[in-house]
């Protein structure tokens, strides 16, 4: 007895030293089962695990094998001892079975079992088979522990993440679609995402890691009727986590739906589809929090798009509705809203028709942006217009335009040129007249574009203003372009302007185009070279007409 | 047909960083899976064709390699009759949905995200390789 007790002793010493070092149930079975088997009598040891809602998810065991078939009978002696041993142990020789239960508060536990024959000590057993379970309960508390802090980390991590993600778009369905590939199979096998068009929900993407079975799934109508019923029971309260007891064909067990809602909208609906058991599924508030996250993202991004959307109208408002018709002349203009611009801009254009047969064509610039620039655009253009289409000279027009600036007090100035273009027999000639206005091109239908000369000083900065002049001339074909500094100012990554690399191509290449299709292209063009980060471009474009375009 | 270890996975990438990566996370995850990694898309077909070789569990593909990618992969495994079952995970930073679309016509069986956190990273690579182990 005494070298039994120091050989038990010692195997003991051994389990609780070895507790530390365990860092999978697997492992444990290992370390805890075979042991017993050392104890005279003990045929075999087994253990169950069981999940959350007590069902058993894993046989182990050591000495006598716990086939497929004992299965049943296992978990028959772990609910209570038997009157008598089963058949199909006692003709193993088993005529004991020493039951105990591995129970650890909030967590999956198990139950360990000694199998003997009528040699054993089993009081002695007993004790043993407590003290090995002592040791388990302690490994699967230690073990749960340390995956609950690694669970807290991915879930972490898997929120900044998916929060990088969903920062780097504004489209609802892009949002919604990273959020659901961020989650499987981090979190889920599965993500459907319903999204909510007049208060009609509809399944806008799916991902799961097994495409191929979800999609299986989602074919059969009862399925797709079923899942989409959940997401109308969620958004009205009335679903939350459930529990399939016959998995549908993606193989789901479980499925957990979290509403996606912002300011009291309901945006759609998240339904997360779980294979795994229950101890490895996300807790609700990590759900909840993760779609809260998303349905922000997306009302930023539904917000910012509408505040898009009411700069562009603002924007138009600020512009003709149309050019005039001018013998003599064809005309075009083309206005682009920067990509990443939510207040209105400054860029203004016009063209008046005057009585004396000349045409005014005004083009300029409010520096800065918002409601105070735009204010100040709307100003700028009609003052310019209205002076110019009233016969006033473009000097004098710029004159009392640059006085009322200086009598406002505004520290804001406008850059601004004019064309007066007067249709001669032959050839258009234009006289120029830039307050300190990017310089206008002629393209010429017959050789490369050149640039015209700007100078002068911006309106609103001196008290007399200062007005650079030229004179041009187009012959018929040739076509007078004039723009802000968007066109020809947006950077490539490397810093360099689109004035000093694509712009004199993409004239070539337009030359016979129709004008309205230059203005465009040419908007387009830049934009694209500058990676969509740009200031807002106003380009107008006048052609000479030719004898043949009658 | 060639015989299929579920505990052999072959790993398709081309970056160094990525296969250090992958290395640990499986490593860690499940030390008995043998890792075996090729640097070039047009490796795979011969590698799978070796006489007598026995085929893998999974094959973890990255998209974007240079040369033949992740798609042109799956493509040439899925025209090959003598591969069937092959069991084909595409493992991208990708967030084009396009790409992801392409994949899955071809003949992918997954196409999961290939997150910047390594502790994510692992998990991600954890729940697949459980995912396609428990159903081969």
């Amino acid at each position: 007895m005494g070298d039994s007790e120091l050989g038990w002793a010692a195997t003991l010493h051994r389990l609780w030293t070895a507790v530390a070092a365990i860092t999978a149930r697997d492992q444990l079975a290992e370390l805890v089962l075979p042991p017993l088997l050392g104890e005279p009598g003990v045929l075999g040891v087994w253990g169950l695990r069981h999940d959350p809602r007590g069902h058993t998810s894993a046989y182990r065991w050591a000495g006598l094998p716990l086939e497929a078939d004992d299965e049943k009978t296992a978990e028959a002696l772990a609910e209570a001892a038997p009157q008598e041993i089963p058949e199909s142990l006692a003709k193993r020789g088993v005529r004991h079975a020493i039951s105990l239960s591995v129970e650890v508060p909030g967590k999956s536990g198990g139950t360990m079992m000694a199998l003997t024959d009528d040699t054993a000590d089993l009081e002695r057993v007993r004790a043993c088979l407590a003290q090995v379970v002592d040791v388990a309960r302690e490994a699967i508390h230690r073990l749960e522990g340390r995956r609950d802090e690694e669970a807290q980390q991915i879930r972490d991590a898997l929120l900044a993440e998916a929060s990088l993600q969903m920062d780097a778009v504004l489209d609802t369905k892009q949002t919604l679609r990273r959020v659901a590939r961020m989650a499987v199979p981090a979190i889920a096998e599965g993500c459907l995402v319903y999204t909510c068009d007049n208060d009609t929900l509809s399944l806008s993407s799916a991902v799961h890691v097994d495409m191929r079975r979800l999609d299986a799934a989602l074919n059969h109508a009862e399925t797709t009727d079923g899942l989409g019923r959940l997401a109308r029971c969620a958004v009205a309260g009335r679903a939350k986590r459930m529990h399939v007891e016959a998995p549908f064909q993606a193989g789901t067990r479980t499925l957990h739906p979290e509403v996606l809602r912002a300011r009291g909208r309901v945006l759609g609906v998240l339904l997360f589809l779980f294979d795994r058991g229950d101890e490895r599924i996300p807790p609700a508030d990590f759900l909840r929090d993760l779609a809260y996250r998303a349905a922000l993202a997306i009302d930023n991004g539904q917000l910012y798009e509408q505040r898009r959307r009411d700069v562009m109208t603002m924007q138009q408002h600020l512009l003709p509705a149309r050019l005039p018709v001018a013998k003599g002349l064809h005309m075009a203009a083309n206005y682009a809203v920067g990509d990443r611009v939510t207040e209105v801009g400054g860029d203004f254009y016009d063209v008046v028709a005057r009585s004396d047969g000349t045409v005014a064509a005004l083009i300029g610039d409010v520096c800065g942006r918002g409601p105070e620039a735009a204010a100040l655009t709307g100003m700028a253009r009609h003052t310019l217009s209205t002076l110019l289409q009233e016969g006033v000279s473009p000097g004098r027009a710029l004159g009392r335009l640059n006085s009322g600036l200086r009598r406002d007090g505004s520290w804001r100035f406008v850059t601004t040129g004019v064309a007066m273009l007067r249709p001669g027999p032959s050839e258009v000639s234009v006289r120029w007249l830039s307050a300190g206005h990017p310089a206008p091109i002629v393209v010429r239908r017959e050789r490369p574009a050149e640039a015209g000369r700007g100078g002068g000083i911006p309106l609103g900065v001196v008290a007399k203003p200062s007005i650079g002049r030229s004179q041009l001339q187009l012959a018929p074909g040739d076509t007078l372009l004039m723009f802000t500094d968007g066109l020809t100012e947006s950077r490539d990554a490397g810093g360099v302007m689109f004035e000093h690399r694509e712009l004199w191509n993409t004239l070539d290449r337009l030359r016979d185009a129709p004008v309205e299709e230059l203005v465009r292209e040419v908007s387009s063009a830049s934009a694209a070279f500058g990676g969509g980060g740009g200031d807002d471009i106003a380009v107008l474009a006048i052609r000479a007409r030719g004898h043949h375009d009658g | 047909m060639a015989d299929t270890d579920p505990d052999f996975v072959l790993v398709v990438e081309d970056s160094e960083e990525d296969v250090e990566a992958i290395g640990r996370a499986i490593g860690r995850s499940h030390p008995n899976v043998r890792l075996e990694f090729l640097r070039s898309g047009a490796d795979v077909l011969p590698r799978l064709n070796q006489p007598d070789t026995v085929l893998p569990g999974l094959v973890l593909l990255d998209l974007n390699m240079p040369g033949e990618g992740g798609l042109q992969v799956i493509q040439r495994v899925r025209a090959e009759p003598a591969l069937p079952h092959l069991t084909l995970v595409v493992f991208t930073s990708s967030e084009d949905q396009t790409e992801a679309d392409a994949c899955y016509a071809a003949g992918a069986d997954s196409y999961i995200y290939k997150p910047i956190n390594f502790a994510l990273f692992r998990t991600v690579l954890t729940q697949t390789l459980d995912y396609w182990r428990a159903r081969s």
